[in-house]
């Protein structure tokens, strides 16, 4: 008997999102008959790909035991540096590499800064995401521009389709796969997760962790970095501080994520399931009418649920080790 | 051999530290020690707690870099090496903490570092299994390699360390006291293990506390005391008698100060206990002024019943009476209101704040009863006195009732923390393993302050691994195998013998000769 329940806890604790995912879609569809249309399934996944993208990055981070905020400024800072290339006649290729290059030089500060120098992580990038901003503001002067009065070409990389597919849902499943497959079939991914469990561990048998660590900080801000150009060419333009919503729902992404499938530890997975199960809910309410305001109410319960459950997984764990 | 050219001497010294010096904050941790090891030797290094072993260990595997001195290994220079390039040289070291990733396989723990990739550049995870087989085989035989770590007992844990050690093919291999973790059927397992290493030729380092170990298995001795080193010596020129004396650097007449105490009622009763993890239907009764041990290997289930006596754990049934009245415990401070303390077994984990200093870690548990004016105000004066007589009294090394408990060495943690309980004036006491871990004069300390509680009229429980200890100075004895209470001995009319056939699940009807 209690064998039944402890299987059935553990399934609630791996697949519980995933019922609550399948649930939310079953009651939406229900409610309103164009949410299941592809038109709007496609949309979702579109608005999806920034948070997703993001969340990935933050994934690999939050894995490590370590925490990068300045997302939150880089996008937007990427907005503008983006627009005045466009402006000055830049060609796509060379904006979109300036925009990786932009993240993982973050990325390496924020490395030295915290693995260099061992300062906290937390403190760091919430200093980044405020440097960031105003930088945003330095370069862009607080203006919203629209790239379609300068350049077409460049919104192809996320209005274009290859196939049935557009572009960006192919770019954000694309590098779901690429993190998911490095970090449980590469030698570098699963220590990326073992630092994060026993730094100790890592470091005792002659491994690299200062490097480790670094280098995850840099991958971090190259998916930063593409996070800041694709959520600018989805606007369509640059926003003034258009990278603030990602920092709640891109570590509520995560730390639902981190409620599924592995419970209790943050997997890629789990993170994409976060990030889409987020739009799901927006798409879904706002599709019913619902007043914009309630929507981060419904999203905010939506976390603490999770929490909850990874929470009590928890408890369940560290009382067997005793 | 490429590298003898750049040796020395006759002597195949193949380990040689020179005036090696080491500072932390506050505290010379080595002092000018010199420490050569002679290939193929199994040399043991000893001393109390805080006698700079670790330190030493730590410089070694170049974990730590010196601060004054030099160190060669294998005739190279070991200065600014790091980790990889010492195991490189083929220097393996077995540390005293778990470090394992506990949510990864036993195998992919013994091979960490080491995966075994294909073509794509992916873990071949098959490859890894039959790669960390041979290593894991050759410690144990009934760990499951697709096992997760975090699923093992401590005892099996610290066997993977063991293996992911010999993955290196060390030659030189460094032990800091790995049985301190394990239980008696896993010691045998490691002194076998040890042996064959003797015969392949590695050099071994062996830390410990346990002074059989150290002439059973052990060439040569380096004594160190307060960071300096005392002496290197054959093991058979020195006694044990004369080995602990130069350790503590003063005599011990006894190492347990055994003293008759007045038994008196039943403070403590407890029946059919059902902890929420492994013990089963405990039931027993303690007596004022009391010793009762509680033994079994490790994994058998006695801290756990501890824990749920003072409701750190939840208890599935069971009744506990104190003075015939039943208790209702559902967390610690309800133990504690009616006065049963608690000494756990991970000190840092779980008796110690760390960062915090002495005096505020050893009125934690007693200032709402004792040092608070109106249950709020603390009353700095009284507080600051109490602490002061309790530095005193348990001999504590340290400068000041301010010092952070995390800038002690373990054997003082550990009597912080049972002074923590001491201040508490409670009426009945459970140690957790008190001594593990900790050198002879620290344990001296630890049994006298545990002796003096029950000269007091305080009912005391003390669990430990070591059946020395607990037959020397209980008067009474619960054996405890996987998860039941098999036997109760009082300890004046039993023997070791008697009791490790108990520990290892013997019956009584069964015959005791085998």
């Amino acid at each position: 008997m209690s064998q039944k329940t402890d299987n059935w806890n553990k399934f609630i604790a791996n697949y519980g999102l995933l019922l609550a995912f399948l649930l939310a879609i079953i009651v939406f569809s229900l409610w309103s008959e164009n949410f299941l249309r592809w038109g709007n399934v496609q949309n979702i996944l579109i608005q999806t790909t920034s948070l997703g993208v993001c969340a990935f990055g933050l994934t690999l981070i939050m894995m490590m035991g370590e925490i990068d905020l300045s997302y939150a400024g880089l996008t937007g800072m990427i907005g503008a540096v983006m627009l005045k290339m466009i402006v000055a006649g830049y060609s796509p290729v060379s904006v979109v590499l300036v925009c990786l290059i932009i993240g993982m030089a973050s990325g390496l500060c924020i490395a030295i800064l915290v693995v260099g120098l061992g300062m906290s992580s937390f403190m760091v990038t919430l200093a980044a995401w405020f440097i960031y901003m105003g930088l945003e503001r330095y370069i862009g002067h607080g203006v919203t521009h629209w790239i379609y009065k300068y350049d077409e070409n460049i919104l192809q990389i996320v209005q274009g389709h290859a196939g049935p597919l557009p572009v960006p849902i192919i770019i954000m499943l694309g590098l779901f796969l690429l993190c998911w497959l490095f970090q449980t079939r590469t030698r570098t991914g699963q220590y990326i997760l073992a630092l994060g469990e026993n730094l100790e561990a890592v470091k005792e048998v002659g491994l690299k962790t200062k490097l480790l660590k670094g280098g995850t900080f840099v991958a971090g801000g190259l998916i930063f970095g593409l996070t800041g150009l694709i959520e600018t060419l989805r606007i369509g333009g640059s926003m003034v501080y258009s990278g603030r919503f990602l920092l709640i729902y891109a570590l509520g992404a995560v730390f639902l994520g981190s409620a599924a499938f592995k419970a209790g530890k943050y997997n890629f997975p789990g993170t994409l399931l976060g990030a889409l199960f987020f739009y799901t809910i927006i798409n879904g309410l706002t599709l019913n009418m619902v007043k914009f305001y309630y929507i981060p109410l419904v999203q905010g319960l939506f976390l603490i649920l999770a929490v909850a459950i990874t929470t009590v997984k928890r408890g369940e764990i560290e009382q067997v080790q005793f | 051999m490429k590298m003898g050219t750049a040796r020395n001497g006759s002597e195949d010294v193949v380990i040689k530290a020179s005036l090696i010096s080491k500072y932390f904050p506050g505290v010379i941790a080595l002092d000018n020690v010199d420490f050569e090891v002679r290939k193929g030797e199994t040399h043991a290094l000893v001393g109390e707690n805080g006698a700079g072993k670790s330190t030493l260990m730590k410089i070694l595997y170049r974990e730590y870099s010196e601060d004054a001195g030099s160190l060669y290994i294998d005739g190279k220079n070991a200065k600014g090496m790091g980790i990889p390039q010492v195991r490189n040289l083929g220097l393996s070291l077995i540390h005293q903490d778990l470090n394992l990733v506990p949510i990864f396989t036993v195998a992919h723990n013994v091979c960490m570092g080491l995966e075994p990739v294909n073509k794509l550049g992916f873990i071949d995870w098959k490859e890894l299994k039959q790669k960390a087989a041979p290593y894991l085989r050759e410690i144990s035989s009934d760990i499951d390699l697709d096992a997760k770590v975090e699923e093992l007992s401590t005892s099996q844990q610290q066997l993977v360390t063991v293996a992911r050690a010999l993955v290196a093919h060390p030659r030189f291999l460094i032990l800091d006291e790995p049985t301190a973790r394990l239980d008696q059927k896993s010691t045998e397992v490691l002194f076998d293990f040890l042996d064959r290493c003797k015969k392949k030729g590695i050099t071994i380092i062996y830390i410990s506390h346990r002074l059989e170990e150290i002439y059973r298995i052990c060439d040569r001795i380096t004594v160190l005391r307060d960071g300096e080193k005392i002496l290197t010596v054959p093991v058979q020129e020195l006694t044990q008698t004369e080995l602990v004396k130069q350790m503590v650097g003063r005599e011990l007449k006894q190492q347990v100060p055994k003293e008759e105490s007045s038994i008196g009622e039943v403070v403590l009763s407890v029946r059919n206990l059902n902890p929420v993890a492994k013990a089963k239907d405990i039931s027993f009764d303690l007596r004022s002024g009391e010793i009762l041990g509680i033994v079994g290997s490790i994994g058998a289930g006695k801290s756990e019943v501890a824990r749920a006596i003072f409701g750190a754990d939840r208890k599935k049934s069971g009744v506990i009476r104190m003075q015939g009245e039943e208790l209702k415990i559902r967390d610690p401070r309800d133990a504690i209101d009616a006065g049963i303390a608690l000494v756990p077994e991970e000190r840092r984990k779980q008796g110690l704040v760390t960062t915090e200093s002495i005096r505020k870690n050893m009125t934690l548990a007693s200032l709402r009863k004792k040092f608070c004016a109106g249950g709020f105000w603390i009353k700095q004066r009284k507080e600051k006195e109490a602490v002061e007589k309790s530095i005193k009294d348990f001999r504590l090394a340290t400068p000041s009732a301010e010092q952070e408990a995390r800038l002690l060495s373990g054997g003082t943690q550990q009597k912080v923390v049972i002074g923590k309980w001491l201040l508490s004036d409670s009426k009945i006491y459970m140690f957790d393993e008190p001594t593990k871990g900790i050198d002879v004069g620290g344990k001296h300390d630890i049994y006298k302050m545990i002796v003096d509680l029950a000269k007091e009229g305080a009912g005391v429980i003390f669990i430990s691994n070591e059946l020395d200890e607990v037959l020397a100075f209980c008067d009474r004895t619960l054996v405890i195998f996987d998860g039941r209470l098999v036997k109760e001995v009082i300890n004046k009319d039993t023997t070791k013998d008697e009791l490790l056939f108990y520990v290892m699940g013997g019956k009584d009807n069964e015959s005791k000769n085998g």
